[in-house]
């Protein structure tokens, strides 16, 4: 007999959100197949991903009502959002942009935070009471602008990524995909392994300067015959895009988190880990903004700010719980 | 030297500077936030001296830090009146008029050939454009539209937003105050010892806050929800002036000054130890608090308790034990015999950590928040021109036939702005097509890697070296980019194309 309970449901229906997200996945990277299959199957990939849209929407409706409170208390809950705004930023992209190549990425994307939020330990998924300072309505506003900017920011990165491969700095594209992958690994060996969080911070950072560093200087290394410049500046268009709304949330959830710190404690801002890495993110992205619109670096350059970007909210997102900072938004903690 | 501290480019270097320094301290536990003992414990005594000598574990207050904060100031204000605000004059002047030479130079534009007279065509333009968001305007033959133009406040927005913060900023440092006290029931306290800055000009309240009551609720788990305190704000001679129960999130506001519920703990134990009273201090232990009793030959006895209401645990700890082991426990209010020893438990004492604030600059900072927050999301609208021109002059003018060019520009969305410039064209041949006349589009490639049907396939017609009717079928024949066809047959299957 099937479990109506909103605690069943929510789990049910996240599942299938999984799911519809795996199989948009596969049919986004199939439709690169067969040049006849293409728009057909890239409309049905789109069709599958807002299936995923909508199943995760009602998750996070019933894990609230199973929660009896709004859901967004613990790393769990948030990557259910993460998943939830990244699926839903790729289809108002799709919508403007046409952007196909991108939705194999938001829906891989989306899968792994699923996965990832599915997996982690049973304290981090559990409904279970909030402690004195989470109870307050600037939980609502705080919060969630945070995470729908963390997942379209993430899309502006792989945005970004998709427009070195149509710009040809296919060796730039290979170096920052093994840097996103090994600070990927280094915040899944914090999650899930007991190793020395110094190691994986080293392997998060060093990674990351690195490969940066080599992505930036292999640019002028370019496939000519594999250059398609419209698609080159779409995607640089989307990248910029994703930024420009992601930047406005960011900011409104780091000034309501002072906010609330000063109406709860009387000081808007303490330097604490997490509060201090949103605002490195905050300080990339306006960098990026004031590069852009002064025209002072080329496309393939701003991709790669974008991938910084990407790289630092993940770093900021879950690197601060995975990693073994402390601070006050400890929350998501593991170690 | 005034160009230098205004420059975008010494913003974009202090940004990036200024990130890495906020990086590093994220990184380190900052002595100032978590104490020193923290960073020794994350990275050992001589690893701890290197960053504690290379200011990194107080990087906040580094000399270093404070320069890059002042550096950014600077260029936010020299900036601001430089390069920002000057631009807010561009608001109030109207779109120039451009002819056809102009428009050719725009980076996004077409000129197109049509076979009839355009009178009518330039509403229909015009009420598309409207549609599309744009404010239209038409003089004679010249058509300017624009959409996004409060888009271009962004920056003016997002800087006052800045330079309001950084006013309001001083105006608390240089008359506000704050602190912390931790309090037990009964106890009072002035703001006298409040801290504030060196440069300071405000003045401390004579008032005095008591503490009433405090206690802590708990989830049925025994977690803690939520902790109160009721305060009350007396004057000298203990006239009540105020009196409210508090709790975290949830402060008590008297004359400019915020007391808040910042923490919360149990701050001894009450017993009786064969009828006569003693107060034993408690510790933190987890989600515990711990009295320690030492008796002689190293031995010692634990009075653990979870909360004000949870039975008192006793537990006996010898030198040679490997653990401490549970002896006993009582219920507040009772008492229990110990190797002879009667003790009762009383119940404890809590105390509340209440932090204080006068804050006469959060007005300013507020307003300063919504204008940073509205400022950013002002740069999401993107500002956008189009210009067109019915030009008479040109050498396909007359004999019912009109050319217009039509031309736009844009610094967001620049995709965007070329597909509706595109519709636009595509709207012209389905009116073509109603009609059942021809027409032949002249497209020019644009900074955009856009179509390339170039000067080159409309060049004959323009100068006048071919004489044939300009059709489709001739522009296309005449020598152009073979990648461009689909585009010109069919321009609606172009965002498909995309992709591939």
């Amino acid at each position: 007999m099937f479990d109506f309970s909103p605690t069943q449901l929510q789990l049910t229906l996240a599942n299938a959100g999984g799911l519809c997200a795996v199989i948009a996945f596969w049919i986004y990277v199939l439709s690169n197949a067969n040049k006849n299959w293409f728009k057909k199957m890239q409309a049905l990939g789109g069709a599958i991903l807002l299936v995923a849209f909508i199943c995760l929407t009602l998750t996070i409706i019933m894990r609230g009502i199973a929660a009896n409170r709004f859901p967004l208390a613990n790393l769990y809950e948030s990557t259910l959002w993460f998943s939830w705004a990244i699926t839903g930023g790729y289809l108002f992209l799709l919508k403007k942009y046409q952007a196909y190549q991108l939705g194999w990425l938001a829906a891989l994307t989306a899968t792994m935070f699923l996965v990832y939020g599915s997996w982690l330990p049973g304290n981090q998924q559990e409904v279970t009471p909030l402690v004195p300072a989470l109870v307050s309505y600037w939980r609502k506003i705080h919060v969630p602008p945070l995470i729908i900017s963390y997942a379209l920011f993430c899309l502006s990165g792989l945005a970004g990524l998709i427009q070195l491969w149509f710009a040809g700095r296919w060796r730039s594209l290979i170096i920052a995909v093994i840097t996103i992958a090994c600070a990927i690994t280094a915040i899944l060996l914090g999650t899930y392994t007991e190793i020395e969080t110094g190691w994986l911070q080293l392997l998060f950072v060093g990674s990351s300067i690195a490969g940066v560093l080599l992505a930036w200087k292999s640019l002028p290394v370019v496939k000519t015959d594999r250059v398609n410049q419209q698609n080159a500046t779409t995607y640089d268009e989307i990248s910029s895009r994703a930024i420009s709304i992601a930047l406005p949330l960011l900011t409104f959830g780091i000034i309501s988190g002072g906010l609330w710190a000063n109406h709860a404690w009387g000081t808007y801002w303490s330097w604490d880990p997490k509060e201090s890495m949103a605002l490195v993110t905050l300080l990339s992205y306006a960098a990026y903004i004031h590069l852009r619109i002064h025209h002072e670096l080329s496309a393939e350059r701003l991709s790669i700010v974008s991938i910084i970007g990407l790289l630092l909210t993940l770093l900021t997102y879950l690197g601060f719980n995975s990693l073994g900072f402390g601070g006050l938004h400890s929350y998501g903690r593991f170690k | 030297m005034t160009a230098f501290f205004s420059s975008v480019k010494l913003t974009i270097i202090l940004l990036a500077v200024l990130a890495a320094f906020v990086l590093l301290g994220a990184w380190c536990p900052q002595i100032s936030q978590a104490g020193l003992d923290k960073v020794i414990e994350q990275f050992g005594q001589p690893m701890a001296d290197v960053l504690i000598k290379a200011g990194v574990a107080d990087i906040f207050h580094s000399p270093a830090f404070l320069l890059l904060i002042a550096l950014l100031t600077i260029n936010i204000i020299m900036g601001s009146f430089k390069h920002v605000f000057p631009k807010l004059r561009l608001l109030r002047l109207p779109m120039p008029q451009l002819k056809s030479e102009q428009i050719s130079k725009l980076p996004i534009q077409r000129t197109i050939v049509l076979r009839q007279s355009m009178s009518a065509y330039k509403n229909r333009l015009a009420n598309w454009l409207t549609k599309k968001g744009y404010s239209v305007r038409i003089d004679d033959n010249y058509l300017t539209a624009e959409s996004g133009k409060y888009g271009r406040l962004a920056p003016t927005v997002t800087h006052i937003g800045l330079l309001s913060l950084l006013f309001g900023l001083t105006i608390s440092s240089w008359t506000g105050f704050s602190g912390f006290r931790p309090a037990a029931p009964g106890e009072s306290f002035s703001l006298g010892d409040a801290q504030h800055s060196r440069l300071w000009i405000g003045t401390l309240p004579q008032w005095l806050v008591r503490i009433n009551e405090t206690h802590r609720e708990d989830y049925d788990n025994g977690e803690a929800k939520q902790w109160y305190s009721n305060v009350s704000i007396t004057d000298r001679n203990n006239k009540l002036l105020k009196n409210e129960t508090i709790s975290v999130n949830n402060p008590l506001t008297y004359q400019g000054v915020d007391i808040y519920q910042s923490s919360w703990s149990l701050k001894s134990l009450k017993l009786h130890f064969n009828g006569k009273q003693q107060e034993l201090n408690l510790q933190p232990m987890g989600k515990l608090f711990a009295a320690f009793l030492p008796l002689p030959d190293q031995a010692v006895i634990i009075f653990s308790v979870r909360d004000q209401h949870s039975p008192l645990r006793i537990f006996a700890k010898r030198k040679d034990w490997s653990a401490p082991k549970l002896v006993n426990q009582v219920l507040p209010g009772h008492g229990i015999n110990l190797g002879g020893v009667s003790i009762v438990y009383d119940g404890t004492v809590a105390q509340t950590g209440l932090q204080y604030k006068c804050d006469p600059g959060f007005p300013i900072v507020f307003f300063a928040f919504v204008l940073i927050v509205g400022g950013v999301s002002l740069a999401a609208v993107p500002h956008r021109q189009i210009w067109a021109y019915l030009d008479e002059q040109s050498a396909l003018a007359g004999n019912n036939m009109s050319v217009i060019a039509i031309g736009g520009t844009t610094k967001k969305g620049k995709q965007s702005l070329a597909r509706q410039i595109e519709a636009i064209a595509e709207d012209m041949n389905e009116l073509e097509i109603h009609q059942g006349k021809a027409m032949v589009s002249r497209i020019t490639r644009s900074a955009l890697g856009e179509l390339n049907v170039g000067a080159d396939c409309i060049g004959p017609f323009i100068n006048g070296s071919m004489q044939s009717t300009p059709t489709l079928e001739n522009a296309v024949t005449v020598g152009c980019n073979d990648d461009a066809i689909p585009n010109i047959r069919n321009t609606s299957n172009r965002r498909n194309v995309l992709d591939r």
